[in-house]
Order: structure tokens, then C-alpha cells, then sequence
């Protein structure tokens, strides 16, 4: 189908995404015609080979009056592509035939739709949108209001080492929405991310961060958090952040090497605090168990990456019988197993592979230490972590100067 | 008589001085031989190292574990190691070929044998090294994914398997030396051989309910274990 340009194109990646796509599609439509009705507009659902006839499904979704509720009609011509993408299936495959697009197209706008994400009202795609057409922003990632022992890849992780490392308060460096302008998408595309390994799962982060690192104008959009469904398996998804933080850190070496400051993000949307989802249940006195036993298995292999005093220092933690939170040992782990990625002393998979039950005792040790406070005491003690990856930062950079 | 005693000590003593006039020159050259291979294989040794050391070896051992399987062995850093065989070998080399000027009959065709020797040593010392590089590699990952699978007794699979694979090494290195390579061999068969035939009886006949329960219990454990990624994230 032959699009011409476009003003805003609306990527749509879907991989088994049935019982939820056609609402989302519904919702791009209804977007497109009553907000939108201006600008030339192009939804691309780029699917990566679905097996439940997802897109089978958007291709024959029948947009009827009923869905507009107090829509005009488009004064442009809208268009509905369905494509499937060719190469090996991976979030990287799909955004990178989306970017493809908006640059052949010359779409001023790309945003991202998760499929199975917040987006199922034409409110939540358009808030998505405006901000980035409106010239506001470049990058635009959204920002969910957590529970603070809510999402502990993220909260013990994944945010503090990004606002420590590359100096912006971003809050969700993994979100799967995001909306971006044309130029950033071009800049992707010429980027050398899209083969490599760990490009299937590390395409959220390092887009959040390949924004940080060029310079781009970032902002965060409050969404509503959803209950996300389990894409993985804890130990499969710790060991794919890991590589993910590996991979980035690795593209990006020059730029936070020599970042020194906090920058602070402006946010758009509507913060509704009473609509905090509780934080998800599980068992952590029996992970905490388990990451002590598997420490223990791995211990020698641990020696070798972790610096004596840090070694030292988690086998002390792991053999005391009350818990602690050392945000400083758990810092230096982060910071050894970086090092060790850049240093080579161990294959970046066995790495992973170790740094496994080193989270999940850091994740226990959280929920076991904040089970009976308060939440804004928990929340403190989240703000404490990322002020401690900051500090100790000189560290990682000492240490990634350092040849061996 | 007397006279025949005297030309026969005469002639023993021009015997011996002539075969000491002969054999003086030979043992300088081999004094000279044994003292220049001792600098020669010197010399390499520290170039050698020096060498393995700029081109930053140790970062290869260290991730292939062979700097702590060293260390634990009381051995010196493997820079140091192959700078050490090297001087060996060469200064064997110049040994023989000093003993061989001496031309002693018992060790006559020394020279050859040892350089016969040497290309299969070589190859020994490369089968071995490579039996303890992919052992303490097939170690590492039988670790990790046993501890990450939630298999029982991690550690004693994983160091089986290394010990398998690195003694597999040897003898196959030892095969190429040629030596006692039936009883080698022989002793190999037996002991691994036995206890995984046993293991397999006893597993097969003897534990079958065991077995049975052992791996329900690990399959329900691991189920219950494998917890959902979506709240951590």
C-alpha cells in the first residue's frame, strides 16, 4: 500500500497480542479521526508472526460509527497497514521496520503502542502523541505511579543505575510505549544496536538511553500502570536486564563517562496517586532462602569478579541472620559486574548467569527489610538507592578506565 | 717380560692420552653448549614472558579460570608457566646436544630421539591445555545452569564434569607421549566406566522409585520456584 507522507505514524508491534489488539486498534482509530482528524495519519501494525490471528484480526476490525463516540470524520485519508516483518522475531526486528517507515515516510511523529498496554482509550494514545507533535519533546517515555516495593528489577536496578550512570531522573528506562520525533528515529536507524545480540531484549532501555546520550529533549508521561503479564520467568528476566544494562552502558561509554550532572525530567499528564496499584505478591522469605543457598553453590565463581572487600562483605550479609540493606554493597555488586562486562573476565551470559541470585537476595532483603514500614519511608529509602549509585559512580568509571 | 709390561703400559697410557686429547675438546664443546642453552633458554624464557605479559595473557587465563585453578595447584601464573616449560625445553635441547657431543655410545642417537620427541610433546601440552580450558568452561556452565535451574548438589555435577573432561585431557595427552598408553587407557575404562555403569544399574533398577520421586519432587519444586517475573517488574 503506497502511504505518502505522514505527520504521525502510530507503530503498533504485535506478537499473540488477540485479546487485547483490536480495543487498542479501536482506540488509534477513534484517536486519529476525533483528535487528529488534521493531520496526515498511518497506524502500522508490524507483527513478528502471530499464531492467534492478531493480525487477521486488525485487519478486519470493522471501526463501525459506534466505536466514534462524538467523532468527526477525518479530513485526511487514514491508513490501516498490516505487515509482517521479516528476519528473526525480536522487539529490535519490529522497531526497527516502524523506524524504517516513519523515516520513508517522513512521519514527524512515531509512537509506540503496546498492544498489550494502557492504550485501549483513544485518550491514552493521543496524550501519548501530543507532546512530540506539539514540538514539546523528542523522547517521550511514560512513568507509571508504583507502589514502592512494587516492580524491584526497576526500583532496585534498572532506574537508580540510569539516573546514577547517565544523570537523568528518568523513571521507567524499560517501558514498552513510548512516542518520539522523526529525527530521533532516524538517529536510531543509523545506530549499530539493531544485530547485535542483545538487541531482542535491551530495545527499551536503549532507546531510553540513546535519547539521554544524543542529546535529545526527553519528558515522561504519567500512564496508568496495568498489570502486566508475565512475559518470562524471574531468573530470564533479571539475566535479560543485566545483558540489556551491558549492552547500553557499552553504546553510550563516552557520553556518561563524563556526565556529571542530574538533569531533571519534565513529566506531562495528570499523577493520579489514588490509583497506586498495590505491589504485586510473592513470596520473598523463600527467594531470599533460595539466593542464599545459590550464592553459596556459586561463591567461588563470584570471587572471581567481585572485588576482596565486596566479596567479603556479601558473604558476611549472607551468613547474618538478620536482614540488612547495605545500599553500598549492593551498589559495588552492580558496579563489579559491569566492570567485569568490560574487562572480559568472564562471558557477559555466565555473568548474567551469576548475577541471578544476587538480585533475588537484594530483592528480598528489600521486601523483608520494608515489609512493616510505611510507604513513604520505603519510598525514601528507593530515592537513598539512587542517591548511592550516584555517589559511588567514580568507582564504575575508575574501574572501566582501568585496563587490565 | 718386564719389557712387554712396560710396552703394554706404554701403549695403554698413549691409548689414554690420545683418547683424553680427543675427548677434551669435546667435553669444552659440550661445557660450552651446556652454558650457552642455559643462556639461550634464558634469554627466551624472559622474552617470553615479558611477551605474554604485554599482550595482556593473564586476561585470557583469569576467564578461562586457569589463573585460580593455578593458584589452587601452587603453581605460578600461567605467564610464568609457559615462559618455564619454554626454558626447559630448550635447555634439554641443548643438553642432549652437548651429551651427544661427547659421543658416549649408550647415548648415541639421543639428539634425534629428542627432537622426535619434542613436536609430540608439544602436542601433549596443547591436548592437555585445551582439556583444562574446555573443563573449567563446561565447569562454569554446568554450575551456573544447575544453580539456575534449581538442580540439588550443583557444585559436586559441575565438578564431575570438570574433573571428566580435564582427565579426558590427559589422557589424551598422554596418549600422544606414548606413554603406558594401554595401562592408561585400561585405567580410564575402569574408572569411569565402573561407576557409571554402576550408577546406571543402580539408578535403572535398584532407585527406580527413588528416582521416580526425586525428579517429581525437583520438576514440582522448580514449578514452584520459577516465579512470575511480572511483580519485580
Amino acid at each position: 500500500m503506497a502511504v505518502g507522507q505522514v505527520d504521525i505514524l502510530v507503530g503498533l508491534p504485535t506478537l499473540n497480542n488477540a485479546a487485547t489488539v483490536v480495543n487498542v486498534a479501536k482506540a488509534i482509530h477513534v484517536c486519529f479521526t476525533r483528535d487528529l482528524p488534521r493531520p496526515r495519519t498511518v497506524m502500522i501494525n508490524s507483527d513478528a508472526g502471530s499464531t492467534d490471528g492478531t493480525p487477521e484480526l486488525i485487519r478486519d476490525a470493522s471501526f463501525l460509527q459506534g466505536d466514534m463516540v462524538q467523532t468527526s470524520h477525518s479530513l485526511r485519508t487514514m491508513h490501516r497497514v498490516v505487515t509482517p516483518y521479516h528476519g528473526i522475531p525480536g522487539k529490535n526486528t519490529a522497531l526497527q521496520a516502524l523506524f524504517a517507515a516513519a523515516e520513508l515516510t517522513q512521519a514527524k511523529t512515531l509512537v509506540v503502542i503496546d498492544p498489550a498496554g494502557p492504550a485501549t482509550s483513544a485518550e491514552r494514545v493521543t496524550e501519548l502523541i501530543m507532546p512530540v507533535w506539539r514540538s514539546e519533546v523528542e523522547f517521550l517515555a511514560p512513568r507509571y505511579r508504583r507502589h514502592p516495593r512494587d516492580g524491584a528489577i526497576i526500583t532496585q536496578l534498572v532506574r537508580p543505575l540510569v539516573r546514577g550512570v547517565y544523570g537523568v531522573e528518568i523513571d521507567e528506562p524499560l517501558g514498552a510505549e513510548f512516542a518520539c520525533a522523526g529525527r530521533f528515529a532516524s538517529n536510531c536507524l543509523e545506530q549499530d544496536i539493531w544485530n547485535q545480540d542483545a538487541a531482542t531484549f535491551a530495545m527499551d532501555l536503549w532507546l531510553r538511553t540513546e535519547a539521554i546520550a544524543k542529546h535529545f529533549t526527553i519528558g515522561q508521561i504519567w500512564r496508568p500502570a496495568t498489570a502486566a503479564a508475565a512475559p518470562t520467568t524471574l531468573r530470564q528476566a533479571v539475566r535479560q536486564v543485566l545483558l540489556s544494562l551491558f549492552t547500553t552502558l557499552r553504546a553510550h561509554e563516552s557520553f556518561w563517562r563524563t556526565a556529571t550532572n542530574t538533569a531533571t525530567v519534565p513529566t506531562w499528564g495528570v499523577d493520579d496517586r489514588n490509583k497506586v496499584q498495590p505491589a504485586g505478591d510473592w513470596d520473598f522469605v523463600a527467594l531470599g532462602l533460595q539466593a542464599r543457598h545459590d550464592i553459596n553453590e556459586i561463591r567461588q565463581l563470584l570471587e572471581g569478579v567481585l572485588a576482596p572487600p565486596v566479596f567479603s562483605r556479601l558473604m558476611d550479609d549472607i551468613a547474618a541472620s538478620e536482614p540488612r540493606l547495605d545500599d553500598e554493597l549492593w551498589v559495588r555488586i552492580v558496579y563489579d559486574f559491569l566492570d567485569a562486562s568490560n574487562r572480559g573476565s568472564a562471558g557477559v551470559d555466565h555473568l548474567a548467569d551469576m548475577f541471578v541470585p544476587l538480585y533475588m537476595w537484594r530483592a528480598a532483603r528489600f521486601m523483608s527489610f520494608t515489609a512493616h514500614e510505611p510507604d513513604d519511608v520505603a519510598q525514601t529509602r528507593l530515592n537513598a538507592l539512587c542517591d548511592a549509585f550516584q555517589r559511588l559512580k567514580p568507582a564504575l568509571v575508575k574501574g572501566w578506565t582501568v585496563e587490565v | 717380560m718386564i719389557q712387554q709390561i712396560a710396552d703394554a703400559l706404554v701403549q695403554s697410557w698413549q691409548n689414554f692420552a690420545t683418547a683424553f686429547a680427543l675427548f677434551v675438546p669435546r667435553l669444552i664443546a659440550a661445557a660450552i653448549i651446556f652454558v650457552v642453552g642455559f643462556v639461550v633458554a634464558l634469554i627466551l624464557r624472559r622474552l617470553i614472558h615479558r611477551l605474554l605479559a604485554s599482550f595482556q595473557f593473564e586476561r585470557v587465563t583469569h576467564r578461562t579460570g586457569a589463573t585460580e585453578m593455578l593458584r589452587n595447584a601452587g603453581m605460578p601464573a600461567a605467564e610464568l608457566l609457559i615462559a618455564k616449560i619454554v626454558f626447559w625445553i630448550v635447555w634439554i635441547g641443548f643438553i642432549v646436544s652437548a651429551v651427544d657431543t661427547l659421543q658416549f655410545a649408550p647415548f648415541q642417537g639421543l639428539v634425534q630421539e629428542f627432537f622426535r620427541f619434542v613436536p609430540r610433546f608439544l602436542v601433549a601440552l596443547l591436548v592437555f591445555t585445551l582439556g583444562f580450558l574446555i573443563g573449567n568452561f563446561v565447569w562454569r556452565a554446568t554450575l551456573l545452569a544447575a544453580v539456575n535451574a534449581g538442580i540439588p548438589g550443583a557444585r559436586v555435577i559441575s565438578g564431575a564434569v570438570r574433573l571428566l573432561v580435564i582427565a579426558i585431557g590427559v589422557v589424551m595427552a598422554l596418549e600422544q607421549l606414548g606413554l603406558a598408553t594401554a595401562v592408561v587407557l585400561t585405567a580410564f575404562a575402569i574408572t569411569f566406566g565402573a561407576p557409571m555403569l554402576g550408577a546406571a544399574i543402580a539408578f535403572g533398577l535398584g532407585g527406580k522409585d527413588a528416582a521416580r520421586q526425586l525428579l517429581e519432587r525437583q520438576f514440582k519444586e522448580n514449578r514452584e520456584r520459577e516465579s512470575d517475573a511480572a511483580p519485580h517488574l
